[in-house]
């Protein structure tokens, strides 16, 4: 099978025989080690993979990650648009599965518009549907960390992006300021919240809770270089065997990681146009308008003072 | 991960956006901001502005504009103290306030405008301060970094809100801040004007509202010029439509702009100008400006809730995203975005 050669084969140590009891005494030491090949290690970037090509939208990222972080249900109910019912990432949903179904030529763009295309004459890549995690993108250049006036939110030895929530005021400024639309307050609690890329458990050796239940491997986590390597890799792979509509989106130098954000430290694999899942295609980072802005603004007030030193001196000779 | 800049293999990104999106769903979320900051935007403006011309009323006014230069530090102590109470307020954990000056961040208006406050506020307050106790000599010395700092509040929120991924805001900044800062410095005007009136020195009140006019020609050229920017980035929907699009074109720009323009400027030409026509300039200043602020905030959280014009939006070349080029490429082109 074409799709077992793809997924590297990443050896397994040795001492994971040495947890083969039912029953552990504790925590097994480095155990993303065994769970995902890599030894998490402060100072180094950490990130995720999400390849689209292989979720089945099972939402087991979603429910784990609730599980991991005690985050309430956000809204129990049916969407009615597809099966997906989270909507979006919020304050209290930090994994979101977007199911897109493409039949019809409508959705598909790549034969052009209005092209009639039905589930038996399209090619069977991925049963016509597109099913994507989305998470916080934890990027280089952090517009939600750029923006947070109080240092709550800040950068963690394992360069990924997180909000303080002993320091948080709820000022709300990170909600706007997000590219992508991740960060939400919670008005319960009066604190903004996102995606920790499970910074606790990182700091215990684990792989993030998402990664961890991700029975197809489509949300996969590790160290920022080896994932993109392994990125670029599955995709010349996929284009080899005629996908040729994959691509990355995030990686350095691809769409996602525009405008400055350098990269964004969990990036996606995706077949179909950004927006069709909810991305933009080219977001900015906002802190680049502050000295515009600010610039404009104060040359503004200047030369309007001028006006007024040079209307009352005048008052004052007449 | 330099050398990796080239390395981007095309595949359905390069396709040509046909406005899908994900079922209409926001790509982004609106900022929680509400009538509490629109309020305070407002209140900075008025009072840093009022600071500016009380300064500059001090020290080339002569003794003639002695009065103007206190009724203006009241109107700064009032966005002194009035302000904090709103941002204040508008925070959704309060008791945490004093976090705002627990870092310095040049990045993030809101840390730049919490210090710009800060100074304001202690200025402004030993200012009035030494001005009540007959103490000129102090009064005319911290009048200056207050009228400094004055300046800062009159813009810095329109920085504050582009350096947001919130469409409306972002599509133009520095025109955005020429708005905020010219709005600022006729509400400034209009509010001393206003107080000259009542205190019965016309002839001063006569200088304030030449200031405004000018203020308000600036910030009527500055509107037209951003609602052009608006219409070529797809973002102006929010401010054209509907009860927002008339608080905006007949609250800010017809009454703040456009009628204050005609008073101040009959007058200018009358040899006895009308009191009357004065003061409702002022008035519509004032009430243009409380306008301009609020259709703003709104209409930017609308258009944040607007996922196709946030996706057209972001389809910009982001190298020319702050420059004055906003010709959008064909959406193939856009999306090639190695630097």
């Amino acid at each position: 099978m074409g799709a077992v050669k793809d997924i590297p084969a990443r050896a397994v140590p040795k001492r994971a025989l040495d947890y083969a009891e039912p029953i552990l005494p504790g925590m097994i030491p480095d155990e993303s080690e065994l769970t995902a090949g890599v030894t998490i290690v402060p100072g180094r970037s950490y990130g995720f993979f999400t390849d689209t090509t292989l979720c089945i939208g099972c939402k087991a990222c979603e429910v784990a990650c609730k599980e991991w972080n005690a985050l309430p249900a956000d809204d129990v109910g049916l969407k009615g648009t597809s099966y997906d019912n989270t909507g979006r990432l919020s304050a209290n949903s930090w994994r979101h599965v977007a199911f897109v179904e493409k039949i019809g030529g409508d959705l598909d763009a790549g034969e052009g518009r209005g092209t009639e295309r039905n589930t038996t004459t399209m090619p069977p890549f991925q049963s016509n549907w597109l099913m994507m995690s989305d998470v916080c993108k934890h990027c280089h250049n952090a517009p939600c960390l750029e923006a947070c006036p109080t240092g709550s939110l800040f950068r963690t030895e394992f360069d990924t992006v997180v909000v303080q929530q002993d320091i948080c005021n709820g000022c709300g400024y990170c909600v706007p300021a997000c590219p992508f639309g991740v960060v939400d307050l919670n008005v319960a609690d009066g604190k903004a919240h996102k995606c920790t890329l499970c910074y606790d458990r990182l700091k215990g050796g684990l792989e993030p809770a998402c990664a961890k239940s991700c029975p197809t491997d489509s949300i996969q986590f590790g160290e920022l270089p080896d994932l993109v390597e392994r990125a670029r890799e599955r995709v010349d792979s996929l284009h080899e065997r005629g996908a040729t509509d994959a691509y990355l989106y995030g990686a350095p130098g691809s769409p996602g990681a525009t405008g400055d954000l350098g990269h964004l430290n969990a990036f996606f694999l995706l077949t179909d146009r950004p927006e069709t899942y909810g991305l933009p295609s080219a977001p900015t980072r906002a802190s680049n308008r502050v000295a515009p802005a600010l610039g404009t603004g104060l040359a503004t007030m200047a030369g309007l003072t001028m006006v007024a030193v040079a209307l009352f001196a005048a008052n004052r000779r007449s | 991960m330099q050398q990796d800049l080239q390395t981007h293999k095309p595949g359905a990104a390069d396709r040509p956006y046909q406005g899908v999106g994900y079922y209409g769903q926001p790509a982004l979320k609106a900022s929680p901001f509400g009538w509490k900051t629109s309020g305070y935007i407002f209140l900075a403006g008025m009072s840093g502005s009022a600071q500016i011309l009380g300064t500059a009323a001090d020290l080339f006014g002569g003794p003639g504009m002695e009065k103007t230069a206190r009724n203006a530090r009241h109107v700064a102590m009032i966005g002194a103290t009035l302000g904090p109470l709103l941002l204040i307020g508008d925070l959704h954990t309060p008791s945490r306030w004093y976090n705002m000056l627990r870092i310095f961040r040049r990045t993030s208006p809101m840390s730049i405008g919490s210090y710009i406050l800060s100074g304001f506020g202690a200025f402004s307050a030993v200012t009035a301060a030494a001005d009540w106790i007959g103490m000129k000599r102090v009064a005319r010395v911290t009048q200056v970094p207050a009228a400094l700092a004055g300046a800062g509040m009159s813009v810095y929120t329109a920085a504050l809100l582009s350096s947001t991924s919130t469409p409306l805001w972002a599509a133009a900044p520095r025109l955005l801040a020429v708005r905020f800062g010219s709005s600022a410095m006729a509400c400034g005007a209009a509010a001393l004007s206003l107080g000259e009136r009542i205190d019965g020195r016309p002839g001063n009140a006569e200088r304030l509202d030449r200031v405004a006019m000018v203020a308000s020609a600036v910030d009527l050229a500055a509107s037209l010029a951003s609602r052009r920017e608006y219409e070529a980035d797809h973002v102006a929907a929010p401010l054209e439509q509907g009860a927002l699009g008339a608080v905006h074109k007949i609250g800010a720009i017809a009454v703040g702009a456009g009628i204050p323009l005609v008073c101040h400027a009959i007058n200018a030409g009358r040899r006895r100008p009308s009191a009357a026509l004065s003061v409702l300039g002022s008035l519509a200043v004032l009430a243009g400006g409380m306008a301009l602020r609020t259709a703003i905030l709104r209409a930017g959280n609308r258009s944040a809730e607007r996922p196709a014009d946030y996706f057209r939006f972001a389809r910009t070349p982001p190298n020319t995203l702050n420059e004055r080029k906003r010709t959008l490429l064909p959406d193939t082109a856009a999306r090639r975005v190695l630097p």
